[in-house]
């Protein structure tokens, strides 16, 4: 999926380099014209250039209200979204980094104060989270995860967080009544762990019905004189919090790829054909984890007219990704061929026939919505469709971060459409004239087309996604 | 702790106050009102007359009425929900730690609850707005969108998102208004059309909304205009699937034949702790399908002949709630695109995860 741009040319490298040197607002506005010119594209240059950006924004604030930073990080997150509103992975970094300081700044405050206030929040009063359970760590997020750990720690939660979590405390002292149900009592701290007696809690501001929300704190409101207190004491030790929780951000978008091709044994399965299409890294990496021990072949879509260059190099093995290279040693990894995996090259043309013959189709995305539909390259749609006609699997590869909480009302306006010229080259100019050519770069693939869902966290149906949003982030951010 | 007390005060309780007749002032008091809050409010009522000072006296007393009042409407499911839910709430506020719970005084559980009745009916008509303001995002400019019955919600959503942009949001709407023929038992056949549609389809015309109605026989013939369906519910169940009035579930099926998103809106407090296997499995009695002979027919006029049928005999109202006009059916998860909720838009399998929430 490489830009068709030269290697000089400004692009995520340079401009993280120039990071370090550069005043926050020139530096952001240098991101902004990069995102601008797509001269970063993709989402992971997007989220890597975003979460790097809002470390450096972070760090050079100087706040004495949460609020203040909050306010600050929301300015910047929506001039970078503006900027380029497609690269959904864009608005989900700046949702969890402002889903980070919102936890920091409620553990803080319950720590200082659990006995006077409930955990309220500066800027949207009334909404408190209940479970401040998510650990900033991205491997622990992982633990969070039902599918994946048939039996949590029913007492995990309450340890982290004794004053939030009242609800989900009790629901773990009770005796266990069955173990599967425990274990999801004690997971079950999602958002909106209350949401259904939230009609009937005490009375708060009356915001607290409708947002999923735990209020159900005994004592009323915290004063703003105490709040102002309580701003003043988180100040001093919550910047270093925040730093450390954005760079395990950073530090999740490198591993992630890794962490997905982790699962790569347990779903693929020796002497399978695989389909895939495009030039995705996550795809790559997957395959490659499963080459080491199993022997299968490999069904590979072009992806004419945008990323066939690349699909061709990553065949060949000549991938030189421009936006990658500072993962520089996977940039120039081995082909599967080298892996001794057989990989049969076709164009997009030919997937319906070969269909039949596939065992399981595994798909790179751009962007996972919150319904479970996906945005993925363009021919994406349609290789599902025939997966679904032959009734193969399709299996999704995608980090977490490239999940979105965005609904997609009208996927349409998702749809990025790129340069014409790949399709209908210019120099038939007087034909350009009469028809009319397009090129979108992306499709909209609807949930009921994908069987399974991989990210970092493991395996999950496309109707669970709503859960990972959940626990990634936060209503009040939904728009930032 | 003093379940020895219990015998005592329970029929003490009933006598002076009636459970049913509560339920059933309230909603029609407030045309407003969902049956699960007004059988909150009707239990909240019920507290404020009884004397009893223990948690399991109290417990116990719920747990009575909820039953009589469940026995004595002809259709419990969506209540059920709302006395579930008042239920689950009493209990684990009770089990909680603090100043609510065991520890602390039982009484200022109890002057809670009491106090803030209008408040959870305020909450409920709350949580309504929110829907509208979450759902109003689903109508696109240029949409035409098809929704059935009188719920209030989607009533709600619709004349939101009308009254959002006006200027720049023009959608269009289906309303499939049933029209049935009333008390078939009877021998009178009339065909009347609902009324209870005509409110929020004069209103979305008011507000400058076109509106088509049609008739339930039409939804094959529409869909091909539709770009969406929406739909309220009486109830959602476990397994994502709702209870609804009798046609949604045909138009959930030409919606899923047609490729079209079937969207249901609906309050968190109609979740509903069920889990029908099929249509013919829901706790009510239905008579919707009447298999009859010529001979039951004419023994039927014969009793009916006698004089107008009154809705006040027992026989005729145990009919009267079960004629197609008050049936509901089951629409089955797989139908369903999404769930507009006052907590967001969820999936249909988060259902069962809220009322693992409340119930382990």
């Amino acid at each position: 999926m490489p830009s068709p741009t030269i290697v000089a040319s400004p692009g995520l490298s340079s401009f993280l380099k120039s990071l370090k040197s550069t005043p926050v607002e020139a530096s952001i506005e240098h991101l902004i014209s990069l995102l601008k010119r797509r001269q970063i594209r993709n989402s992971r240059p997007c989220a890597v250039a975003t979460a790097q950006l809002l470390l450096r924004v972070v760090s050079a604030f100087r706040w004495t209200d949460v609020s203040r930073l909050i306010e600050r990080i929301q300015l910047v997150g929506q001039r970078l979204q503006a900027a380029q509103p497609r690269e959904l992975s864009i608005g989900n970094i700046v949702r969890r980094i402002l889903g980070l300081v919102r936890e920091e700044a409620e553990e803080d405050r319950d720590a200082d104060a659990s006995a006077l206030s409930e955990p309220g929040t500066d800027s949207q009063p009334g909404t408190p989270r209940i479970s401040g359970v998510r650990p900033p760590l991205s491997s622990s997020i992982s633990t969070l995860s039902p599918l994946r750990h048939g039996a949590i720690e029913p007492l995990d939660p309450t340890v982290a967080e004794p004053d939030t979590a009242k609800f989900v405390a009790d629901s773990a002292q009770r005796p266990p009544l069955l173990t599967s149900h425990t274990s999801y009592a004690a997971s079950a701290t999602a958002p909106m762990a209350t949401s259904m007696f939230s009609l009937l809690s005490h009375p708060e501001t009356p915001s607290s019905t409708a947002t999923p929300s735990g209020t159900q704190s005994p004592s009323g409101r915290p004063t703003s004189a105490t709040q102002a207190v309580f701003a003043s004491l988180t100040q001093k030790d919550l910047r270093p919090e925040v730093i450390g929780g954005i760079e395990e951000i950073i530090d999740e978008l490198d591993q992630v790829d890794e962490q997905i091709a982790g699962y790569a044994l347990d779903h693929i399965h020796s002497n399978e054909i695989i389909l895939t299409h495009t030039s995705s890294m996550t795809v790559q990496k997957f395959l490659l984890t499963a080459a080491r021990k199993r022997k299968f072949t490999v069904v590979h879509a072009e992806a004419y007219p945008n990323d066939h260059e690349a699909t061709h190099a990553t065949v060949t093995g000549k991938m030189v990704n421009e936006n990658q290279d500072e993962l520089s040693s996977e940039a120039f990894q081995k082909p599967l061929t080298a892996a001794g995996i057989t990989v049969i090259l076709i164009p997009d043309s030919a997937v319906f026939a070969l269909m039949s013959r596939v065992n399981k189709v595994i798909l790179g995305t751009h962007a996972v919505l919150a319904n479970g539909g996906l945005v993925a390259a363009a021919g994406t749609r349609a290789i599902a469709k025939a997966a679904k006609t032959h009734k193969t699997p399709v299996v999704v590869v995608s980090g977490v971060y490239k999940l979105s909480p965005v609904y997609p009302f009208d996927f349409e306006s998702l749809i990025e459409f790129g340069d014409v010229s790949k399709v209908f080259s210019y120099e038939d100019g007087d034909l350009v004239e009469k028809v009319d050519v397009e090129n979108p770069l992306f499709d909209y693939v609807p949930a009921e087309l994908v069987d399974l869902y991989i990210t970092n966290l493991g395996g999950h149906a496309p109707s669970y996604l709503y859960r990972i949003v959940a626990d990634h982030y936060r209503v009040e951010d939904i728009n930032i | 702790m003093a379940a020895a007390q219990k015998s005592s005060t329970k029929p003490s309780s009933k006598d002076d106050f009636d459970i049913v007749e509560t339920y059933q002032r309230l909603l029609r008091e407030d045309p407003d009102l969902t049956m699960p809050v007004a059988a909150i409010e009707s239990l909240v009522e019920l507290l404020s007359r009884s004397d009893a000072r223990t948690i399991s006296e109290t417990l116990d007393l719920l747990a009575i009425s909820t039953l009589h009042l469940k026995r004595s409407i002809p259709n419990p499911i969506s209540l059920s929900a709302g006395t579930d839910l008042f239920q689950r709430y009493l209990i684990t506020t009770l089990q909680r730690p603090g100043q609510l719970g065991p520890a602390g005084d039982f009484g200022a559980i109890r002057a809670h609850l009491l106090s803030n009745g209008r408040l959870f009916v305020q909450r409920a008509k709350a949580s309504r707005e929110k829907i509208a303001s979450f759902g109003r995002h689903f109508v696109r400019d240029g949409a035409t969108v098809l929704t059935n019955g009188g719920s209030r919600v989607v009533g709600a959503l619709l004349k939101s998102a009308a009254e959002s942009s006006a200027a720049s949001l023009r959608f269009r709407v289906i309303y499939v208004l049933s029209s049935q023929t009333s008390s078939a038992s009877n021998g009178i056949q009339r065909v009347e059309t609902k009324e209870e549609g005509l409110a929020t389809v004069a209103a979305l015309r008011a507000k400058g909304v076109p509106v088509a109605t049609i008739p339930e026989s039409a939804v094959g013939y529409s869909l091909g205009k539709v770009d969406m369906v929406i739909v309220g519910a009486e109830g959602v169940v476990e397994n994502g699937g709702i209870i609804s009035r009798l046609g949604t579930y045909q138009i959930g099926l030409l919606a899923k034949a047609a490729g079209k998103p079937f969207y249901v809106v609906a309050e968190s407090h109609k979740f509903v702790r069920l889990y029908p296997l099929s249509q013919y499995d829901l706790p009510i009695e239905q008579r919707v399908i009447d298999f009859k002979t010529t001979a039951d027919t004419e023994k039927d006029k014969g009793t009916a002949s006698d004089g107008v049928p009154d809705a006040s005999s027992p026989e005729t109202k145990q009919a009267y709630a079960s004629t197609v006009d008050d049936a509901v059916d089951y629409t089955p998860p797989d139908l369903i695109s999404a769930l507009i909720t006052e907590s967001g838009v969820l999936t249909p399998s988060a259902v069962s995860e809220e009322l693992i929430k409340i119930w382990f």
